[in-house]
């Protein structure tokens, strides 16, 4: 009888904490560029709506 | 169960969407309003959208029946799913997409290809292919529905079929993209509330994490044998074990896990929901969400599937059989909901069902969103030679819709098997067609028309054939029988030769070929933000 770890073999277990570290790894960098990371304010390109609006306005 | 209370609480649920569509309706002023939700949503929305779009009814009771038959070795999907269908999807994808999106004007997959390399064409020609698949995808995701409403409170599958897309159709072509995502908040924490019920109610049956894994391991194949499982072949090493190298079993655990997996970057209905965003910070606050989202999904779906298994041997319940060709089959999408309506109480049987059918709607509404859009944008108004107002391309997008949603609707209640392939075909067909434009295009400044569209119609053309010639599931319904034999290739995903095939197109092509002026000018501009 092969080691079972939670009632999974290896191959298994690793899927499962894998999935469990991938969803940490989200987390943490979600924390990170929430509360640690400084926002870098570029320059933005004018949005289509704008445009839009400009458009409407002009007719 | 009752069928007033039933009829009750969907009069209920229609009404909340009907009138989310109305808010939609009353926010859309502008093209870019009804396409990309006027690029302002913020974080949680934008996960929930994703999510939902995402995760269909298919993956959670289809994918949960699956790993009933496969056992525990299905998890690494689960992994795939928040891995590289969160955090790769938005880190490597997402903010470049918005950011590109924003420079280039584009408010969909296929005009952002369009006006990238200057190639009306092209836009047209993705455009369609999107449009004419995703009624086939579409069509699958009621007909799923519709027939479990169908099988649990005895209503015509006609009735179920016209009520689900009639609701979807109302609150998606008035209310555009606004509505589709308010709508998929809802219908997220309706899946959230039956998922995590399900799952908790399972585990709790047997014990907990480690007794219940520990119990579907000990399950032997007479036992499975004995309820009727096919997991008693197809889990030779038993339920919480990965099947031997290069078996039957393995090359089938791969073929999904790959093909979903990987394929999801490459979905247009995806895609849309980076273009929505109102900044980068809205993006990168949603990898969080999007992620603790999907693990509640698939990981849960996936971890059930095999512990049915335990519980319908310990309670003497056996297998689902359904009849094909006048033969007896294991049913595996019937063993979330057998589980269900012999385990647990009728309330939660009333919330599931409603947690299944969010999962459908939202998919089918995001699916109805992008083919009309491809369709009616992408195709028609590029056809035109006329400039045309925004208000216009927004009718005339709710048009597409209209014709798209009727087009499902008559599809949905006659059922053609060319549908169904069409189907299976739906997540290969866009990894292999899009991926590798798209990748390069966001990465590369080289890719040019020439390349592009080398690499997409290659793609295009080998996954076709690939699924029509060699694939084990749709060739022998199609052809009679494969024109390879051998099963180690003929279960392998057309992603595994059909995306790399289309990238080194994609490349070769791009640079035989040197990108014209206007090209670069483009290129430039797409570049200048990122």
């Amino acid at each position: 009888m092969m080691n079972l770890i939670l009632g999974m073999d290896m191959g298994v277990f690793l899927a499962w904490i894998g999935t469990l570290l991938a969803t940490v790894l989200c987390i943490v960098y979600g924390l990170y560029y929430q509360f640690i990371k400084k926002s870098e304010k570029k320059q933005q390109p004018e949005s289509s709506k704008e445009e839009e609006k400009k458009q409407q306005g002009d007719h | 169960m009752d069928i007033w209370f039933f009829i009750i609480t969907m009069a209920l649920f229609a009404g909340v969407f009907i009138f989310l569509g109305y808010i939609g309706y009353r926010k859309t002023k502008t093209a870019e309003d009804y396409f990309v939700a006027g690029r302002t949503m913020g974080a949680l929305l934008i996960a929930f959208s994703y999510g939902a779009t995402f995760i269909s009814a298919v993956a959670l009771i289809g994918f949960s029946g699956i790993a009933s038959v496969y056992g525990h070795s299905i998890l690494w999907l689960a992994f795939l799913n928040v891995f590289v269908g969160i955090f790769i999807a938005f880190v490597f994808y997402g903010l470049r997409t918005r950011k590109m999106g924003l420079s280039l004007k584009a408010m969909t997959l296929p005009e952002l290809l369009g006006n990238r390399f200057n190639s009306v064409k092209l836009q047209q020609i993705s455009g369609l292919i999107i449009g004419v698949f995703m009624v086939a995808y579409t069509s699958a995701v009621f007909l799923a529905i519709a027939s479990l409403f169908q099988v649990t409170f005895g209503i015509p599958y006609w009735i179920c079929v016209v009520v689900f897309t009639l609701i979807v159709g109302v609150y998606l072509i008035f209310g555009g993209l606004y509505a589709v995502m308010y709508t998929h908040a809802v219908q997220a924490i309706v899946m959230l509330v039956g998922m995590i019920i399900l799952t908790v109610g399972i585990y709790a049956m047997l014990g907990g994490i480690g007794p219940a894994h520990e119990a579907a391991a000990a399950l032997t194949p007479e036992m499975l044998k004995s309820i009727g499982s096919p997991a008693a072949t197809q889990a030779p090493n038993g339920l919480t074990s990965m099947p031997p190298f290069l078996s039957q079993p393995f090359m089938m655990v791969l073929t999904l896990i790959f093909g979903v997996g990987i394929g999801v970057l490459a979905q247009p209905q995806l895609i849309t929901r980076y273009l929505t965003a109102k900044d980068d910070k809205a993006l990168r606050r949603a990898i969080p969400y999007g992620g603790v989202f999907i693990l509640l999904m698939t990981f849960t779906a996936f971890s059930i599937g095999p512990l049915c298994n335990v519980l319908m041997y310990q309670n003497n319940i056996p297998y689902p059989v359904k009849e094909t060709a006048g033969v007896m089959v294991a049913n595996p999408d019937a063993v979330v909901p057998t589980i269900i309506n012999q385990l647990f109480p009728s309330w939660f049987i009333l919330i599931f069902l409603f947690a299944i059918l969010a999962a459908a709607m939202s998919t089918a509404a995001a699916l109805f969103h992008t083919a009309g859009a491809s369709l009616g944008r992408d195709v028609y108004e590029k056809s035109s030679k006329k400039k045309i107002s925004p208000e216009r391309s927004i009718f005339i997008t709710r048009i597409a819709t209209f014709v798209i949603v009727i087009a499902t609707l008559i599809i949905t209640l006659n059922p053609l098997d060319v549908v169904a392939y069409m189907t299976a075909f739906f997540f290969g067909l866009m990894a292999c067609t899009f991926l590798a434009p798209y990748t390069l295009m966001l990465y590369w400044k080289k890719t040019n028309r020439f390349g592009v569209w080398v690499g997409m119609l290659g793609g295009f053309v080998f996954t076709m054939a690939w699924y029509i010639l060699i694939y084990f599931k749709t060739a022998p319904k199609i052809i009679g029988s494969p024109l390879i034999g051998d099963y180690v290739i003929n279960m392998l995903d057309p992603i595994f030769i059909g995306l790399p095939l289309s990238f080194l197109l994609t490349i070769l092509f791009s640079l035989i070929r040197k990108q014209d002026k206007e090209e670069e000018a483009l290129m430039k501009k797409s570049f200048e933000n990122i």
